[in-house]
């Protein structure tokens, strides 16, 4: 166990590194054959409030031959001290560096916390590169919806997990013990790896380019090894193992609350959403299993609120039943009933006014686009009508701002859409006068964010709008929006920049983040730590350009970088999607009973679990 | 509503918990140990846990205390039974009473502190030089100390009249003081306020390293405590 204690009294929040958390499982170091280090590569707030941690903990500790412990990635102050003093990065449980490790499995939520899984790896006392890496080191693995596109880690990482990981993680934890565990040979283990479904080892693969430096193939150097990776999906997910013990943090995280999840995916098939793709099929849990789940939960950990987790809360199908049930159960506790995510309709703000006992002043919906015409382009399937008479059920139920999320730079945007941002955000602000709402506490927020197009989605052959034509629609949104109780807020369009090189990257990226963390980045999804000059820098010292990246329109007959990893949905569907996105045709939600044939269920062999 | 006070110890990882953050973590404790909480009325409704003077993150705990209203009679002893099977490392419930209604706040009934430093001495310190040392500084009608806090100017506070008690002795080369010192609105002086002040009479004091302080209770303002 390192002594952490002189560190802790010289940084700001020393709970991220205390450990000691309710729930929190430690198990006999001694006793377990195989060790994982679960690595989230931001701070400890942001990672306690995924749900996917939660459940992979509880999955690898209740296995009696496994253990499991958790590693933050430690922010700058605390980052300083353990260099000026040599402690190398430690888990939260038993305090032990990381490197004694069996296995260290990163989650990768988002591509601005790439730089962060180099900085642990290197505070781990570990070669950054897997093949520098050898038998006295941990296995160095990933997942998350980020190994969609592995290739810009591909030269960092061992393997990587395609798809949900409940299932592949424990059959990885089997074979790398029926091998002889630290023991046994690497590379044995990585080529059996290869072999289970889900599984993708990197350095198996062989990435071919054209003279323009465009991917022109990515084939396996190896036999057995399979040249194209499906996604894994969790079957009977009703039945599926979930944490209702979950680790309870000390310090105020970001989703502080207990999370319940009660579906995964979502069919409404946005043509810009990565999740909506990757967390394909629909899958329901039955709303018996989710009250029993819920009481557990509560009971396990004494949480004030309880989260109802989902992508689209509102599409499931026995909402309104399930949340009264639940309402009922927790009456008297002082528990109260959160939806995360609301539809933008009235139904949903109904829904939200009954659950929501605890009221924050704040509903936010997230229209996307400001015309019709766009919103049918990006399949969202919202109207100016729903928008507003959500935003008129709100302020009616006592609800006094609103939120609104947009994005710019969609295809086939122009300035009249941007328009119409403007004119439909003063409109839901007009209602809120209409009915009454005090001036003084009527604000509406409109939040823009910048289309970074994502592999496997409809629009993953669409470049993206140019920085400074960004910067242009952020201002001409900006001048359109100074009026008293509207707030406009938008995201730095270098950061969306960087996101969309790093989303569309392939492998000799790697370079370029590894001169980035070079030169010091890290945390590039912070503002206070994002410094887009190194970035520049960094390309430059490995000869590459970002815009080659970000700004590249692929036609159907090119090789994508990460054509080799299968998300389930076809590349016939996403063709089909894009062009209907061209022709401003909408298609419908398979939940209505009209299969868009996007090629996931028979490819997958699998079936919607939907209704219980 | 019947009120407790529950006096609990902080320590181990527990000590890392902030004031704002152990409320939390007492209501959720509370929670899962089927204690029938009261809350506030109102859209936001709170349980009713008053906490006492808040201790520094880091700092360790022997007896510190909380003030929780429940909406049924319980024998106290069960509170105590319950709630200590459900409490995380580092924090440990000592005991729990009943407090008779209209008893004052929590806040309003706690004005001092004792606290047990102990720091490594430099080799020259003595203990004769910490006793003169001490009575140097408790001979003092007045030991001024600047505060600076972010945004705000910067105030000269008197700590003298916050300095009950003060006394040390050596033991293996650590310097072990106890004190009981102001805590609360009207007057607060912090044990690291009063090392300072030490340090300025003896300078050897200081130069061993970090002091590790406890707060070892928590009394009225107008029973003297220890």
């Amino acid at each position: 166990m390192l002594d952490i204690e002189p560190l802790l009294a010289r940084v700001q929040k020393p709970a991220r590194y205390a450990g000691g958390e309710w729930n929190a499982v430690r198990k006999d170091w001694d006793k377990a054959a195989v060790r994982v280090a679960f690595a989230f590569p931001d701070v400890y707030e942001v990672g306690m409030s995924y749900l996917g941690l939660q459940i992979l903990y509880h999955l690898v500790n209740s296995r009696e031959d496994a253990l499991m412990e958790r590693v933050f990635a430690p922010w700058v102050d605390m980052e300083g001290e353990m260099r000026r003093r040599g402690v190398p990065l430690f888990t939260l449980e038993s305090r032990r560096p990381v490197r004694d490790f069996d296995i260290l499995a990163f989650t990768l939520q988002y591509e601005l916390t790439f730089t962060n899984v180099l900085n642990m790896l290197d505070l781990a006392g570990l070669p950054l590169r897997a093949a520098a890496r050898g038998p006295g080191h941990p296995l160095v693995v990933a997942g998350g919806p980020c190994a969609f596109n592995p290739e810009p880690l591909a030269d960092f990482v061992d393997l990587f997990v395609i798809g949900e990981g409940e299932e592949v993680l424990g059959e990885l934890l089997d074979l790398y013990l029926e091998l002889g565990g630290r023991r046994g040979d690497r590379q044995l283990f990585l080529r059996r790896a290869a072999s289970i479904p889900g599984v993708y080892v990197p350095s198996l693969y062989r990435v071919l380019y054209r003279d323009d430096g465009a991917v022109s193939r990515v084939e396996p150097v190896a036999a057995g090894v399979p040249p194209r990776v499906t996604k894994r999906v969790v079957r009977r997910f009703d039945g599926a193992p979930f944490p209702t013990r979950p680790v309870v943090p000390y310090l105020g995280v970001v989703h502080d609350r207990g999370m319940l999840e009660i579906q995964r995916g979502c069919t409404r098939g946005c043509r810009f959403c990565q999740a909506g793709m990757i967390y394909r099929p629909v899958r329901e849990k039955h709303p018996d299993t989710l009250l029993r789940q819920a009481a557990e939960l509560i009971k396990n950990t004494g949480y004030e609120e309880l989260s109802l987790v989902s992508l689209s809360t509102a599409d499931y199908s026995r909402v309104r039943e399930l949340v009264r049930s639940l309402l009922d159960s927790f009456e008297g506790m002082g528990v109260s009933v959160s939806l995360p995510s609301l539809r933008v309709d009235a139904f949903s703000v109904d829904l939200a006014r009954e659950v929501q006992r605890v009221r924050r002043s704040t509903l936010t919906f997230a229209p996307e686009a400001g015309t019709q015409r766009l919103r049918d382009v990006i399949n969202k399937g919202v109207t100016e009508e729903d928008l507003l008479g959500a935003a008129a059920a709100a302020f009616a139920a006592g609800w006094t701002a609103i939120k609104l999320y947009f994005m710019i730079g969609l295809p086939t945007e122009t300035d009249e859409d941007l328009e119409s941002i403007a004119a439909l955000s003063r409109r839901v602000l007009a209602r809120g006068k209409e009915m009454g709402v005090p001036p003084k506490r009527l604000k509406v927020t409109v939040s823009v964010s910048s289309f970074v197009p994502k592999s496997h989605t409809p629009f993953q052959w669409e470049p993206q709008a140019e920085m400074e034509e960004l910067v242009r629609r952020q201002g001409y949104l900006r001048r359109r929006l100074r009026e008293k109780g509207l707030e406009f807020r938008w995201h730095g369009a270098e950061a969306s920049f960087l996101e969309a090189a790093l989303a569309r990257g392939d492998r000799r990226l790697g370079r370029a983040l590894e001169e980035a963390w070079r030169l010091g980045c890290r945390f590039d999804g912070w503002s206070e730590c994002f410094d887009f000059a190194r970035w520049r820098e960094a390309f430059a010292r490995a000869g590459l350009d970002p815009a080659c990246y970000a700004y590249r329109r692929y036609s159907y007959e090119d090789v994508l970088p990460w054509d080799h990893i299968d998300a389930g949905v076809s590349r016939e569907y996403l063709i089909r999607e894009h062009r209907r996105a061209l022709a401003g045709l909408t298609t419908p939600d398979c939940r209505e009973g009209r299969c868009p044939g996007c090629g996931l269920c028979p490819t997958l062999e699998i079936e919607p679990e939907i209704g219980g | 509503m019947p009120r407790y006070r529950v006096e609990y110890g902080k320590s181990g990882p527990a000590r890392y918990i902030s004031h704002l953050d152990l409320v939390r973590a007492f209501e959720r404790a509370m929670r899962r140990a089927g204690l029938p909480l009261a809350f506030s009325r109102g859209f936001n409704p709170h349980p009713l846990i008053s906490p006492g003077p808040p201790l520094p993150v880091g700092m360790e705990g022997e007896r510190e205390c909380l003030d929780v209203e429940l909406v049924e009679e319980l024998a106290p002893e069960e509170v105590q039974r319950r709630l200590s099977r459900e409490l995380p490392a580092g924090l440990a419930v000592k005991s729990v009473r009943r407090v008779p209604a209209g008893a004052p706040a929590l806040m309003a009934a706690v004005g001092r502190a004792s606290y047990r430093v102990e720091m490594p001495l430099a080799e020259k310190a003595g203990e004769e030089e910490v006793r003169r040392c001490l009575q140097l500084l408790l001979e003092k009608q007045e030991v001024s100390v600047t505060r600076r806090r972010e945004g705000r100017e910067e105030k000269t506070v008197n700590i003298r009249p916050g300095i009950y008690r003060l006394c040390g002795r050596v033991e293996g080369g650590v310097l072990c003081l106890e004190m009981t010192l102001a805590v609360g609105d009207r007057l607060n002086v912090r044990p690291q306020e009063v090392i300072n002040a030490l340090a300025a009479f003896c300078p050897h004091l200081c130069a061993g390293g970090e002091p590790r302080v406890v707060r070892t209770g928590l009394f009225p303002v107008e029973a003297g405590g220890p």
